[in-house]
């Protein structure tokens, strides 16, 4: 099985790594860059618990290749605040009371902040839409929702 | 550091609603879970060989190919793990040895330096497996025709609350016979009896199942496991491998959701069968979401088969209740969740006549385990559908019917227990008040049905009579205070609640108290299980007990060097004052350097540290004939629900409009996170009413992704979804506090059914209730052509 | 029953400089080698084991695979390695509102970051959302083969599920929608079980146009997911739409006329008997909902 090495960007750092061909960028985030806020729920696109950011639009991090990413730029969980100052969706979804088990709460908020970048006044159902490919087993979503939309009004 | 005196804080914390103290960690993607913990190079990955045959004999296993692929570390099989397990009843083992009795059950399992060797070797071992006749339907195996998948049923290790039927696949029978059922069915103006079905459904934690295990050169075994139930697995790894308690430690962090299937234990043996032989390298299991659903404890499909009656007035009067629960191929909780299918069939409801036949039965489906709720939801599905038929039938007011109906404190109940005060009436009026339940509204467009329905249920708490809890309490230079328990975080927000208590019975702010994690059985004290909505009410009063220690400590201390009564002291805002001499001194080194004698004369005091255990000690056994008793259970939590529902009449699709959702808790420690509770809970019930159902044909499940099976997403939500709660205090509870965590979606299935009925005037009663289901249900009866 | 991968089995990945070079790989590595755009069919299953390739070539790369453009006399052209999160953004796609719908209703919005268009149409499941709206339109595929260039049209590419007309060594490299008729009207109706991001249990893709040379006035093209071996365009109900006045009683005929020619089977997702009745519910759906669209 072939190696590549590759350079990426990762929450504003340069990172060069070796992967294999069938490591997936979840894998590399986790196992090479020690990057473990980014969750795998189901490793086939489908809960959204390792949703990051490729070049600012949000990706499920297991269905894209490690080395696909080359060149690229990366944002997660651990990227998302910004000189130790919380991002307004992660404020929020604290005041809100949208954590719980807080598993799904990683891929939660890159969906959330990427919507918010590129709408950023959405209005109910385009946050609804923009959350559904992230499964949450815990809070019925709705204090989720609300958050980002409390988000939205603040910023 | 921030400076802890001018650090604004929340006093008397008890019944806010404080922030969790987990948060920080968990929106920053700091919080450690299982699969998070770097082991290095060492690790080595584990995979499971599973059967491909619901029933048969193992004729032939050959691991030599496996072993031989370069990478591969240990292979093991049955033949390495003798012993019987098993939470309850002794009837498993780690590994299938001469028999496989489901589709996805562990044959062998391998350990090698990366998942892909480990998943390659799996493909190299050969199994041959001899089909035997296989049973997929509970009722059938309860019959005297159903091949028999556990012939050494009679030899199992078993406690005395659980009675299998030897020669039988019953694995448990629990008997109510209270009353004189035949006698007042002859009373009753009305009966109505109806047969339900509730499928296999799975829990669906956003993390899979993950545990590590490591042997220490001593022989001493550590587990870092996803778990809800670190000490009672530490009791069954100790039996699988033959050692005693202390030679194994259970590490245990945040839990990405339970929900129950993360207690007692399943793949974690595996883990530790592989650690065992690998020569001191740490071996990670982790369950593949496909595994998660095909593999893992199950809620277990119920066929339940309902005859209630009552008078004119409408008073009910008679129940018979047989039910058969799909236990799988060999139990864990499965056992118990039948017993409480039992000691609770009457639902909320004051019946004097009970007959009751709860059976669970071994079939070839995978095991059942618990699952939020415990056997409540599947209960009370059918029971909130019957009592809405004979409310109908008499021609009474659902409402009404419920109220007349419902369990108040002082009645004896369906085990023959005094009921405690509950507020049961109260929560009915709330939903219906809320939900405008009298009221028929329009439907929001000609295509479309309107409809209502309600339900009450209960739930006790499902353990053994003596099911403890304990919390250490130490206090730390700054004034801070540290709380040990082993109770788990999982999401519900225990932590936090365990902060609230601590800190409100000693006397500081929220914010000083902090709770040691990761749950570690060498060091946490112990805490029976993160089950059964038990940690509030039980692991708080160890915590109230412990922080109450400490602060008789404190009192004491201060009392001596101030020659004052502690009795005049009190604990406010991390300060100690005296009430008579208005003097006062911080907590702050005190509470661990002591306090000096006037003229040097030595000190007084020392380290404050505070203990606190719980156990009821007032829970007594059933009798094995009738299922009565003095007190079957530690108390019930109860609660109503109401859906507001639209059918759209061309696809049969569900839109809530409303749900209320009004409990009993007692009294609510955060109201905040009593409501997240509710919502959330509320939601999962919703889900698992309209979408879910494990297809299993053959004892093959035919949809284990989240492709194919599917929960409720952001898309699917009630446009209100109403969390309300009610305060009758439990004696027993902290402040009056008893659980609320699992209640929420116990009634929902019943609810619907009874709101989908109200719309369209079909029954459709058996879950999913599913948009083809309703639409097909609407076509037969002529609702729609 | 085969248990999913934990991860993604081994096998190369390659990624070829140029078209000609991409061709000759993927023949002479047939079967062995599969091209791809998103990944998100190949991925999932290759987990699953239904997958097995030695080699998979990215086509993101190449040549003509990048471009998504809209031309007055072409249409719009949509190249493979475009993610239908930049067609639904691209705003003269707009002029297309069906496809824009249709996709808009694949998985969700991260998934879609990835999935493509192309490789919808390539994975050729029954179920593919956004095929419907590509044949209303009469789409065409621009490929690459071991032979140079060609085209093919979508109407007939579908030779059973999974299947296709590519050939060993074949690329798809964009799709070009011809320019649609003025003034006409889309709906893609996809029922799930959720309410989003399931897949359909049937998807109604429906175009309808003012037209004078047919009887009723106007011209409608329907095509329907998960209800048959291939994406089903059900010709009769377009016919009767086309020669009756289109009243109630007409779309309802029709309706009938598409759900009667359906052949669905029993899945997970819903059973063949429900299928139909949707077929006829939504079709009637779909066409009213277009009717008031066109005259409004
Ligand atoms: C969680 C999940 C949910 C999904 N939900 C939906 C849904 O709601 N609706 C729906 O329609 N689909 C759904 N899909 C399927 C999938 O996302 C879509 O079919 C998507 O459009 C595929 O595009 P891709 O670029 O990712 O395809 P790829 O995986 O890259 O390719 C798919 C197939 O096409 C072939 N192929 C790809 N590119 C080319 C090319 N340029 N030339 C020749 N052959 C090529 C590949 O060999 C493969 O056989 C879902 C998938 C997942 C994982």
């Amino acid at each position: 099985m072939g190696f590549h090495q590759i350079s990426v960007k990762v929450n504003g750092n340069d990172e060069v790594v070796t992967v294999s061909s069938n490591m997936t960028l979840l894998r590399m985030l986790r196992e090479s860059l020690a990057l473990t806020g980014t969750k795998n729920g189901c490793a086939a696109g489908e809960c959204g618990a390792c949703t990051v950011m490729l070049n600012g639009e949000p990706v499920n991090s297991c269905m894209v290749l490690a080395v696909e990413v080359d060149g690229q730029e990366i944002t997660t969980i651990e990227g998302l605040a910004k000189d130790g100052q919380l991002d307004i969706v992660q404020k929020t979804i604290i005041e809100k009371g949208g954590v719980q088990c807080g598993f799904c709460t990683p891929g939660m908020l890159i969906s959330a902040r990427a919507l918010l970048n590129r709408n950023p006044h959405p209005t109910e159902e385009q946050v609804v839409e923009a959350l559904v490919g992230n499964l949450c087993r815990c809070t019925g979503y709705s204090r989720i929702i609300e958050s980002v939309q409390a988000a939205a009004e603040r910023s | 550091m921030a400076n802890t005196d001018t650090k604004p804080g929340t006093m008397n914390p008890v019944g806010k609603s404080v922030q969790r103290l987990d948060v920080m960690e968990k929106v920053t993607g700091a919080a450690h879970y299982t699969d998070d913990i770097p082991f290095g190079n060492a690790l080595l990955y584990g995979r499971v060989k599973r059967s491909t045959v619901a029933h048969g004999l193992i004729k032939r296993i050959d691991v030599s190919k496996a072993k031989a692929l370069p990478g591969v570390k240990v292979v093991v099989t049955g033949e390495d793990f003798p012993n019987l397990i098993g939470l309850y009843l002794k009837d498993k083992t780690v590994f299938a040895r001469d028999r496989v009795r489901f589709v996805g059950e562990a044959i062998a399992a391998v350990a090698a330096t990366s998942e892909e060797i480990a998943e390659k070797a799996i493909d190299l071992i050969e199994v041959d497996i001899e089909p035997l006749p296989a049973v997929f339907d509970a009722e059938f195996g309860a019959s005297k025709d159903a091949p028999l998948i556990h012939p050494d049923l009679a030899n199992y290790e078993c406690p005395n609350f659980i009675f299998p039927v030897p020669g039988t696949n019953i694995s448990n029978h629990f008997k109510i016979r209270k009353g004189n059922t035949e006698e007042a069915f002859k009373k009753c103006a009305v009966i109505m009896e109806k047969k339900f079905r509730v499928p296999h459904v799975q829990h669906v934690p956003i993390e899979p199942h993950i545990a590590v295990a490591q042997v220490e050169p001593d022989g001493d075994v550590t587990v870092w496991a996803a778990s809800q139930s670190p000490f009672s697995q530490r009791s069954s790894f100790a039996k699988a491998l033959g050692v005693s308690e202390s030679k194994i430690r259970v590490i245990a962090g945040y839990v990405g959701g339970g929900f129950g299937c993360k207690a007692g234990v399943t793949m974690e043996n595996v883990a530790v069968a592989l650690a065992s032989k690998s020569g001191g390298r740490p071996v990670k299991v982790r369950l593949t979401r496909e595994e998660e659903f095909f593999t893992n404890f199950v809620r277990q499909g119920l066929i339940i088969n309902l005859k209630i009656g009552c008078d004119a007035q409408g008073n009910v009067l008679a129940m018979e209740n047989n039910q058969w629960w799909d236990g799988g191929a060999s139990t864990e909780y499965g056992v118990n969740i039948t017993r409480a299918g039992g000691y609770n069939s009457s639902g909320p409801f004051d019946i004097p006549n009970i007959t009751t036949n709860a059976m669970c039965v071994y079939t070839n489906h995978p095991i059942g385990g618990a699952y939020r709720g415990f056997g409540m939801s599947e209960l009370h599905a059918g029971i909130i559908q019957v009592m809405d038929m004979l409310a109908e039938k008499i021609g009474m007011d659902k409402v009404e019917f419920l109220k007349r109906n419902a369990i108040q404190g002082g009645d004896f109940n369906v085990t023959g227990m005094k009921m405690h005060p509950v507020g049961l009436q109260e929560c009915i009026d709330k939903v219906a008040k809320e939900l405008n339940f009298s009221v028929k509204e329009k439907a929001s467009s000609p295509t479309k049905r309107r409809g209502k329905g309600i339900g009450i249920v209960w739930k006790a708490p499902s353990m053994p009579p003596n099911a403890g809890s304990s919390a250490e309490v130490r206090l730390n230079e700054d004034g801070s205070v540290t709380v040990s328990v082993g109770g788990q975080e999982i999401g519900q927000g225990t932590f936090t609640v365990m902060a609230q208590i601590a800190a409100e019975a000693l006397g500081v702010a929220y914010e000083m108290v902090k709770i040691e994690g990761p749950v570690d059985t060498r060091y946490s004290p112990y805490e029976w299980q993160t089950v059964a909505s038990r940690l509030t009410w039980s692991m708080g009063n160890a915590v109230r007990r412990a922080a109450e220690d400490a602060r008789k400590n404190i009192l004491e201390m201060v009392a001596e060097a101030w020659g004052e009564n502690p009795a005049n002291l009190d604990i406010k805002n991390g300060y100690v004052v005296s009430m008579k001499s208005e003097e006062s001194i911080s907590l702050k080194n005190i509470v661990v350097y002591g306090i000096p004698r006037p003229g040097d004369q030595g000190w007084i005091g020392g380290p404050v540290l505070g203990r606190g255990t719980f156990m009821p000690s007032y829970v007594t056994n059933l009798d094995k004939d009738t299922g009565q008793g003095a007190r079957a259970v530690v108390h019930y939590t109860t609660g109503c629900q109401g859906i507001d529902i639209e059918i759209d009449t061309e696809t049969g699709k569900i839109e809530i409009i409303k749900a209320v959702s009004v409990f009993d808790v007692g009294k609510a420690i955060n109201p905040d996170l009593v409501k997240a509770q509710i919502e959330g809970g509320f939601i999962q019930g919703m889900s698992s009413a309209i979408f879910e159902e494990m297809k299993l044909v053959n004892g093959v499940m035919k949809n284990p992704s989240f492709v194919d099976y599917r929960i409720a997403t952001t898309a699917d939500l009630p446009r209100e979804n109403i969390a309300m709660f009610v305060e009758t205090a439990q004696d027993d509870g902290p402040w009056g506090a008893r659980g609320i965590g699992e209640h929420p979606m116990t009634p929902t299935i019943g609810v619907l059914a009874n709101a989908i009925y109200d719309a369209v005037g079909v029954r459709v009663s058996n879950p999913p209730l599913s948009a083809e289901k309703i639409y097909l249900a609407m076509l037969e009866a002529g609702v729609v052509s | 029953m085969t248990s999913a991968h934990p991860g993604l089995p081994e096998f190369d990945y390659v990624k070829p400089a140029g078209l000609k070079e991409a061709s000759q790989f993927l023949a002479q590595h047939a079967p062995e080698a599969r091209p791809f755009s998103g990944g998100t069919d190949t991925f999932v299953r290759m987990r699953d084991g239904f997958f097995n390739p030695k080699y998979l070539v990215d086509v993101k790369g190449l040549e003509g695979t990048r471009v998504l453009k809209i031309d007055e006399k072409e249409g719009l052209t949509i190249g493979a390695a475009i993610p239908m999160n930049r067609v639904v953004a691209f705003a003269e796609a707009s002029r297309y509102p069906l496809l824009v719908e249709a996709a808009k209703s694949v998985a969700s919005y991260q998934l879609r970051s990835r999935a493509t268009i192309i490789g919808n149409i390539c994975n050729a499941s029954p179920a593919g959302d956004t095929i419907g709206a590509c044949l209303a339109y009469q789409g065409v595929l621009n490929i690459h083969g071991v032979d140079g260039p060609k085209t093919l049209p979508l109407n007939g590419f579908f030779t059973g599920p999974g299947k296709n007309l590519l050939k060993p060594g074949d690329i798809v490299l964009s799709i070009t929608l011809p320019v649609p008729p003025k003034g006409h009207a889309g709906r893609y109706i996809k029922l799930g079980r959720n309410r989003l991001s399931d897949l359909s249990i049937v998807g109604i893709s429906a175009m309808g146009v003012k037209d004078s040379s047919t009887k009723s006035g106007y011209k409608f093209h329907l095509a329907i997911a998960s209800v048959a071996p291939v994406p089903f365009i059900p010709a009769k109900a377009e016919e009767i739409l086309a020669n009756n006045a289109l009243n109630t009683e007409t779309i309802i005929l029709a309706a009938q006329a598409a759900m009667d020619a359906v052949t669905p089977i029993d899945d997970v997702r819903g059973s063949a008997q429900y299928r139909k009745f949707m077929v006829r519910n939504l079709v009637n759906r779909a066409v009213t909902e277009i009717m008031q669209k066109l005259s409004a």
